[in-house]
């Protein structure tokens, strides 16, 4: 499901014009986005929690050339799902 | 350190006043978003979240384990869970504060080309004197193998020569070598081949010019050997050889090699102490050796000639002169060899002036040029403009004091454009000469 799924679904289950939703989506997006920059934890109740993570500087060595690389920390976002969404996840039958 | 967490009960409050819209509308949009996400995720489907990330069921395999109070052997059955993959949108803009760092490779060897050219340079000197050294001793072995009478009358004969030769040097500056070099075209036509394609290569390092001078080094007293055991060598024929149109351009070039050699003695003759006193040694050797072996007077007469032959070489000709006669070579190959000139490679050639800045910046800790290129240029490999227009603020684009007023210098989008790697390939050169120049400053 991309975007314009997601916006299509969404504006049938709201009764509202795909445009409005399209809007609210980018809107939360980028507050998301913006308190995320700031170092928040976003926490959606039943989701899931968003937080920033800094992984640090580290040594990595190329396995066939021997050539050591240091990487450079940096900072990446990190999603944990909440204990209610994993206890729905948990029923679900294994399928692939 | 704990972090502030935002309810949603905030996004919604957030987002409501963005949008404009009411918090219940808000609310509820948000409500349906996280339910559309989970139901679309239950049915096995990926959620693709514009500009924000990829929201993936993930399987987890099952797995064994031991119930630490009891020992008991427990399985954990295979489960899913809820994967996030950020968007490279959403990945630049939280990884931003360190979006200037690059991995760094550690074992590659720094860049001291021009250091160990140098120090190479002086030590060649030492080497082509010891050579020189055993040529002159193997060229009087030689000498004494010979029987007297044709040593007597080779020795007469070379005296000649070297007569003549020594009034020409006195005319001219170089002929000497310049015949002498004529004379390994009847010996060695091979040699000058490759010493003149070397020339034609032109490379302006001083190695490439000490080895030339090397090889004909080399050469020179074997032609003298060789002169002395036929014995019978007329001169007359290596003049023909100059005056044929053919040799006469193989002259020019042989001219332009012997102000090479003689350059480079003399510059490691001035500049180098040690190579001095070593060739005045070897010369007070020679001269040792050959007053030991020889009991005519004629033959210690050749050895001052011998000896005066490789004085020549200290005669104070300007070291600019060879150090310019490659590089200018070397220009109009390059410029040959740059043909598909276009309007982005002049652009690139000409110098770049900045007068009109479209915004400043004071330096603070943490700030970087490459960010401040970054957020106005799109890359932060243009960072070297800036530092080129800030050159007189900023002695070392490493490390800026704090506090630094910069001016961002309005460029050429042609120049900065993030899409046209030859752009992003100009400015990491221009980054390689000035983080370059800035190590060389360090150093010294």
């Amino acid at each position: 499901m991309n975007n314009k799924e997601l916006i299509a679904s969404m504006a049938l289950k709201m009764n509202a014009p795909k445009s409005v939703v399209a809007v609210l989506l980018e809107t939360t997006v980028a507050t998301c986005t913006e308190l995320l920059i700031d170092d928040k934890t976003i926490g959606f109740q039943s989701f899931g929690n968003f937080e920033v993570r800094k992984k640090d500087e580290r040594l990595s060595v190329h396995p066939s050339t021997q050539i050591r690389t240091l990487i450079p920390p940096k900072l990446v976002v990190n999603f944990k799902q909440s204990n209610i969404l994993k206890d729905k996840l948990k029923d679900l039958p294994h399928h692939d | 350190m704990i972090k502030e967490k935002i309810s949603s009960q905030e996004i919604i409050d957030l987002v409501a006043s963005k949008a404009s819209v009411s918090k219940r509308a808000a609310e509820e949009f948000l409500k349906v978003m996280i339910a559309s996400i989970e139901e679309a995720l239950m049915a096995g489907e990926v959620v693709k979240i514009k500009s924000f990330g990829t929201f993936k069921l993930l399987w987890n395999e099952p797995r064994k384990s031991v119930n630490i109070q009891t020992g008991e052997e427990i399985k954990i059955n295979g489960y899913y869970k809820v994967g996030f993959v950020p968007d490279v949108v959403m990945k630049g803009k939280i990884n931003e504060p360190f979006a200037h760092l690059e991995p760094v490779e550690l074992d590659v060897e720094i860049k001291t080309t021009e250091l160990i050219d140098e120090v190479e340079s002086v030590s060649d000197p030492l080497r082509i004197f010891n050579e020189q050294a055993s040529e002159i001793k193997n060229l009087i072995s030689e000498i004494q193998a010979l029987s007297p009478t044709a040593k007597n009358s080779a020795i007469k004969k070379t005296n000649e020569k070297e007569t003549n030769t020594e009034e020409e040097v006195k005319i001219k500056k170089l002929p000497i070598d310049a015949k002498l070099i004529e004379l390994n075209i009847e010996d060695d036509s091979k040699l000058i081949e490759e010493s003149q394609s070397a020339k034609i290569r032109t490379i302006p390092s001083s190695l490439q010019s000490t080895t030339e001078h090397i090889i004909e080094n080399k050469e020179v007293p074997k032609i003298e050997i060789d002169s002395l055991s036929v014995s019978e060598l007329p001169t007359t024929p290596y003049l023909d050889n100059i005056q044929t149109p053919k040799k006469r351009k193989l002259w020019v070039w042989i001219v332009v090699i012997g102000v090479l050699i003689i350059g480079t003695g003399t510059g490691s003759c001035i500049f180098y102490p040690p190579a001095r006193e070593f060739s005045k040694v070897t010369i007070a050797n020679c001269q040792y050796t050959a007053s030991k072996i020889a009991e005519n007077l004629s033959f210690s007469e050749l050895i001052n000639t011998v000896s005066k032959w490789f004085s020549p070489a200290q005669k104070p000709v300007p070291k600019a002169e060879t150090i310019i006669i490659p590089k200018v070579l070397n220009d109009i190959d390059s410029i040959t060899a740059k043909q598909p000139v276009d309007s982005l490679q002049i652009l690139f050639e000409t110098p770049r002036v900045y007068k009109d800045f479209i915004a400043s910046e004071r330096i603070t800790p943490g700030n970087r040029l490459t960010i401040i290129s970054k957020r106005y240029y799109g890359s932060k490999d243009f960072w070297v403009y800036i530092y080129e227009a800030n050159k007189e603020r900023i002695s070392n684009p490493d490390n800026i004091a704090i506090g630094t007023f910069i001016r961002i210098p309005k460029l050429d989008q042609r120049l900065i454009d993030v899409s046209n790697p030859r752009c992003l390939e100009k400015a990491k050169e221009l980054h390689d000469i000035y983080i370059g120049s800035a190590e060389k400053q360090s150093t010294f």
